[in-house]
């Protein structure tokens, strides 16, 4: 076939049409959607504020409320992941008694479904009936309010987050360390290099491109964190843990405020591009010098 | 001083012996290389002197030092790995200092050393690269101005030129010759390939199943093999051999083939010869100490020809005597033809005898 055969057209086209209809459109749709005032109930006719939703959303605490909570649980939550991650992953690699057992074992949390393990979160962390707190008075200690308090409500969020996608990163930084060369290890063995000195001017730069996907995957998964927080906290104690998405939730099929919720997508859309621009700038450099 | 001493090693894996008893003594300055088919064992001594295998039992000795227990790290070896080793992340600047900079040595040092290094080696415009931008010879330099730049007792090299391509080969073979006599340092160098190891060795240690088949020169290795194994690995073509007994006819000691032809052996060496008479052995000869006809009475052998190879300088004519493959390098031009038998004589001064029960040369004085 030729370059300019025109049966290129035959195969290209239904391609874009399926991309449009499935993808463009509907991104186009919540796009113009965003500037108007439409409300499935009470049925209003829509009608074109321009910015009008953009601006009432930048204005409005709870917003801003949740960029923040959502901001801490996923750099916390991340954060914890990928040192956690990649120490069990460094474990998993050496050759221990076992290890083949540990490895399954470890990456199941990571193929439930996070409602599930919310709710088990649920039953565990609840305040009066979970049998963590019952664990804890056997230890003489008080009653902890684990989803009723603002800050031990978040930090319970976060665990679970560690708990469920620490075997995401172990699975990724594990296929990392088993590309490693070993005979760049001898070579480092011969030098005297402590395991420390190995790890930080070996393994470490060696896996700093694997390691910055990673992140960069598990940061815009956790932004978009939603079943998790619905199922332990719904947002509360108030709107304490209420996340982007949830607030969105709220917003879109509490109120079916539709205008008011394309914007909030959009500028959860910009923050997130924000994020995810930067880290790569700061990442760059670094990622760059090992091409 | 930085000799290596070997003594009564011996590795296992499980209840698998790769090596067994092994004694070797490498002096101090000498340039020893390990050589021998894939799976001898070689790899495993010398990573065995460099600590990266543990030792099943025996010791192993680096200058005064019993070194069997110590780690990689404080027995001041240097290898350069057949794959190079590089830290792909590094330039090659940092690749050669990195050693200094674990060991904790100043940055000035540390660029001191590397610059040197980099202009013995001439890879003084290559030290801002990576490994990933540099060609495969320029890759083993820095492996090996990794190696040179600490100073250590023993160098080892593990295959190093195994990667390169054949004119890549050569150059590389003459810089680490130069650079051996350069440095006065202790090298062990293992190859599978035997030229490697008869250009570069002081000593030549010929190993086979996890045993050292003979140590020495390479020409010694050459002319004077210690058995049937040596003989048959050293040199290329390898050495032909035709089995036979000794049998003494009309006063004098001959070999005789089992097609019935006699080959007078040289008077010299009946001596040594005597007391084999009667037995079965191996008559060895190299395809390069063989003459095209024209031997007097006694020397000569008939060949069926199967293949002729003109290789340039010289041609191969192969084929068989008796039962037994046969080449012989012959001038260019020889009139040699497939399935024709071929009339050749042979040097007898410098043929060898084998034992056929034991594999062990029969020494001629």
């Amino acid at each position: 076939m030729m370059r300019n055969d025109p049966i290129k057209h035959v195969f290209i086209w239904p391609a874009v049409l399926v991309v449009l209809a499935i993808s463009i459109f509907p991104l186009i749709y919540s796009f113009t959607t965003s500037f108007l005032s439409y409300r499935l109930i009470p049925p209003i006719p829509p009608r074109v504020v321009w910015l009008g939703n953009y601006a009432s959303l930048l204005q409005e605490p709870r917003f801003w409320n949740a960029i923040f909570t959502t901001t801490l649980i996923a750099f916390i939550a991340v954060g914890l992941q990928y040192v956690i991650g990649f120490g069990v992953a460094l474990a998993l690699n050496a050759r221990v008694p076992g290890e083949r057992l540990f490895r399954v074992a470890l990456l199941l949390p990571m193929l439930l479904a996070p409602v599930a393990v919310a709710l088990v979160a649920r039953m565990i962390f609840n305040p009066t009936m979970g049998p963590l707190n019952q664990f804890l008075s056997e230890f003489g200690l008080v009653n902890l309010p684990f989803l009723t308090n603002g800050h031990w409500a978040l930090a319970c969020i976060i665990a679970v987050e560690v708990w469920q996608w620490t075997p995401f990163i172990i699975l990724m930084m594990l296929a990392g360390l088993q590309t490693l060369p070993e005979d760049v290890y001898e070579a480092a063995e011969l030098e005297n290099a402590s395991a420390w000195q190995q790890f930080w001017g070996i393994t470490f730069p060696m896996l700093l491109p694997i390691s910055a996907a990673v992140v960069f995957i598990r940061l815009i998964e956790s932004y978009k964190i939603m079943d998790t927080v619905f199922v332990m906290t719904g947002g509360g104690p108030g709107v304490e843990t209420e996340t982007l998405t949830l607030f969105a939730y709220q917003e879109g099929f509490k109120k079916f405020n539709l205008g008011y919720t394309s914007a909030l997508s959009f500028l959860f859309l910009i923050a997130i591009t924000i994020i995810g621009v930067t880290y790569l700038a700061l990442l760059r450099p670094h990622l760059e010098k090992r091409r | 001083m930085a000799h290596v001493e070997i003594e009564n090693v011996s590795k296992a894996y499980g209840p698998y012996k790769i090596i067994e008893g092994l004694d070797l003594n490498v002096a101090d300055e000498e340039f020893v290389v390990l050589v021998g088919p894939s799976g001898c064992g070689k790899t495993t001594t010398l990573r065995m002197v460099a600590g990266l295998e543990t030792v099943t039992s025996g010791t192993i000795r680096i200058g005064s030092r019993d070194v069997t227990e110590l780690r990689p790290g404080l027995r001041n070896c240097a290898m350069v790995f057949q794959n190079y080793a590089l830290y792909p992340h590094m330039t090659v600047g940092e690749n050669i200092g990195y050693g200094m900079k674990v060991r904790g040595e100043s940055r000035a040092s540390i660029d001191k050393a590397v610059k040197d290094v980099a202009r013995v080696l001439d890879l003084e415009q290559y030290l801002d690269r990576r490994p990933k931008q540099l060609s495969g010879g320029q890759r083993q330099r820095v492996a090996i101005g990794r190696a040179i730049v600490r100073s250590p007792d023993v160098f080892l090299f593990d295959e190093p030129l195994s990667n390169l391509d054949a004119k890549l080969r050569i150059e590389m073979r003459t810089e680490i010759k130069a650079l051996h006599r350069r440095l006065a340092k202790t090298i062990v160098y293992v190859t599978h390939d035997q030229v490697e190891a008869m250009t570069m060795a002081d000593r030549v240690v010929v190993m086979n199943r996890g045993r050292i088949e003979q140590a020495a020169d390479p020409i010694t290795i050459y002319e004077k093999p210690a058995n049937l194994f040596v003989a048959g690995f050293i040199g290329a073509p390898s050495m032909n051999f035709i089995h036979g007994e000794i049998a003494a006819r009309d006063g004098a000691l001959v070999f005789a083939e089992p097609s019935g032809t006699g080959l007078i052996l040289p008077k010299s060496r009946e001596a040594a010869y005597g007391a084999h008479v009667g037995k079965p052995v191996v008559l060895g000869v190299r395809p390069d100490h063989v003459l095209h006809q024209g031997g007097p009475a006694g020397t000569s052998i008939r060949m069926v020809v199967k293949d002729v190879e003109p290789l340039g300088p010289h041609t191969l004519v192969i084929g068989s005597v008796g039962a037994f493959p046969f080449t012989a390098q012959m001038p260019v031009g020889v009139a040699a033809e497939p399935d024709r038998p071929f009339e050749l004589a042979l040097d007898l001064r410098r043929t060898h005898l084998f034992d056929r029960a034991s594999g062990q040369a029969i020494a001629a004085a």
